[in-house]
């Protein structure tokens, strides 16, 4: 029972949090791309360039060195590829530097007054615009190579938005524990690729034969963000025509947030004595 | 109810213990498992105290007698461990005048990422533009990255941003270094044009008997983290100095050379 107000309280300060300074907020996410951006030659450049390169890699190994790179659904396959890529940059930017927002500001945590709860919002939303103007850029492509809108493109929002708020639960919850423990920071990073391979984006989780094995590939959320985005751009399929994947992402989605509350609720009040 | 009555900070039995674990394993495995051991210390201990509106209060102790951790609670960055801490005002707390600052950007970029986290308006974040270059006075280093200014420039800054914000409860700690001799002055004179704005609650941190007779008229004494006296300014010295001898010069400087 004391447990249980305990994690009410903390839902109640992040919700009061992220309402005062939702202005803040918004101006942080600006902030925190020019920071990134900031001191290169290239500048913004690189937030085109990097997956670039990334897209032409595994567009290269897989139509060109492996030879499998037949078209899916009649798309090319260079569009099915990107279609999953896309997300993932997302998602992997989110892993690791979500994890380190706080140790990335920690002068928000010690130095000046400020909610901490908002930080792994704002570097998530820092992350979640360049990823809108890259799936414009996806859309542009579709278009161009001759596949216009049509009615499946409204589940796009949902996917987006799922996306933001699963990975900006799992900042909330790891970025304290990166602040604690440089490990759990560096464990993070090294696991990024085993997640990638590991994840359906390269290959397609409904073509796994063992049904046990394919149900246990769906609580990945990862792999249902991939595949969820591939259902606008290339399968055509809704969102709860696979009802099997949101129940298993659903579940993904309130285990996080309990994570999240409870890191939070255990180390608000300690992180601004160990950073 | 008068202006002057209400309490502009208030320490509830105050505690704060930090936990010190063997290494940051210990600390990180504590998050899941109750029972990893660990030492406590005490930072502060039981502190109780009202602070009234536009009091001006000396704060004396040793070295590692609590008094940077209470600050912190009063500047709302650290949190007590039990006990309530209630701070009426916006705090503004000339103590590390070089941190609190995202280095990759230029002075003139702080002053607005600083303006947006107190969440004032573009009107006034202009406003708070203008005073502090005026201030700080540092050239055209206003528009480099931080990283490449000298610590002096840094603190330059630092102080124009946390004076300027028209602050109702100050916090100044004497050993404030601020650079050279014409700037330190004018740092002063404009503390002191802060601490006779109306209603302004002033929290000084000093060694010095003299300066602190001179801004203050109460005084508190913490020693090991507890507070072992709180009255009256000259009491508060003859309690923290021991019996004094008759004064031979009174202590002008407010901020020390460092």
């Amino acid at each position: 029972m004391k447990r249980l107000k305990r994690y009410w309280s903390a839902v109640t300060q992040i919700a009061r949090e992220h309402s005062e300074y939702r202005v803040q907020i918004g101006q942080l996410a600006w902030v925190d791309i020019i920071k990134t951006y900031r001191g290169s030659a290239l500048g913004w450049m690189w937030a085109v360039i990097k997956p670039s390169v990334t897209i032409f890699v595994f567009w290269f190994a897989f139509s060109v060195g492996l030879r499998q790179g037949d078209p899916i659904q009649g798309y090319p396959f260079f569009l099915w590829l990107i279609a999953g890529l896309v997300p993932w940059f997302y998602m992997s930017e989110m892993i690791t530097q979500g994890s380190r927002s706080l140790n990335r500001y920690d002068y928000l945590v010690t130095k000046i007054k400020f909610p901490v709860s908002t930080i792994p919002t704002f570097v998530s939303l820092s992350h979640f615009y360049v990823h809108l103007a890259l799936v414009g850029f996806v859309i542009f492509l579709f278009v161009l190579f001759g596949f216009p809108l049509d009615i499946y493109y409204l589940q796009l929002p949902f996917y987006l938005l799922m996306n933001l708020f699963f990975f900006t639960a799992w900042a909330l919850f790891a970025s304290p524990l990166s602040a604690v423990s440089k490990d759990f920071a560096n464990v993070v990073s090294s696991f990024v690729t085993a997640v990638f391979w590991m994840s359906g984006i390269l290959w397609d989780v409904n073509r796994i034969e063992d049904p046990l094995l394919r149900h246990i590939l769906m609580f990945n959320p990862v792999t249902f963000m991939a595949t969820g985005y591939r259902n606008v751009f290339v399968y055509k399929q809704w969102f709860w025509e696979d009802r099997f994947a949101l129940f298993a992402f659903g579940t993904m989605l309130v285990f996080m947030l309990l994570l999240a509350l409870y890191t939070y609720q255990k180390l608000r009040r300690d992180i601004a004595d160990v950073l | 109810m008068t202006k002057s009555n209400q309490i502009a900070i208030e320490f509830k039995k105050v505690s704060k213990r930090y936990k010190l674990f063997r290494s940051d394993k210990h600390r990180f495995l504590s998050i899941f498992w109750k029972k990893v051991p660990y030492t406590e210390v005490y930072a502060n201990q039981n502190l109780s105290f009202k602070i009234k509106r536009g009091e001006s209060v000396a704060i004396m102790g040793k070295n590692g007698s609590g008094k940077s951790t209470m600050l912190k609670m009063i500047a709302g960055v650290v949190f007590p461990s039990s006990g309530e801490v209630v701070v009426n005002g916006r705090v503004s707390a000339l103590l590390e005048l070089t941190a609190g600052f995202d280095f990759e950007f230029s002075g003139r970029e702080n002053v607005h990422l600083r303006g947006q986290i107190w969440g004032l308006d573009p009107a006034e974040v202009g406003e708070l533009e203008q005073k502090v270059v005026e201030f700080a006075d540092i050239g055209d280093y206003i528009d480099q990255p931080m990283r490449t200014y000298s610590s002096g420039m840094k603190a330059r800054v630092g102080f124009a941003i946390s004076a300027h914000i028209s602050p109702e409860i100050l916090v100044v700690d004497e050993a404030l270094s601020v650079g050279d001799k014409v700037f330190r002055e004018k740092c002063n004179d404009k503390i002191k044009e802060i601490m006779e704005t109306d209603g302004v609650t002033v929290i000084f941190v000093t060694h010095s008997a003299g300066a602190a007779e001179e801004i203050c008229e109460r005084g508190i004494v913490l020693q090991k983290g507890r507070l072992v006296f709180d009255g009256l300014v000259n009491d508060a010295v003859d309690f923290y100095e021991g019996p004094r001898k008759p004064r031979t010069s009174r202590d002008e400087v407010l901020i020390t050379e460092v």
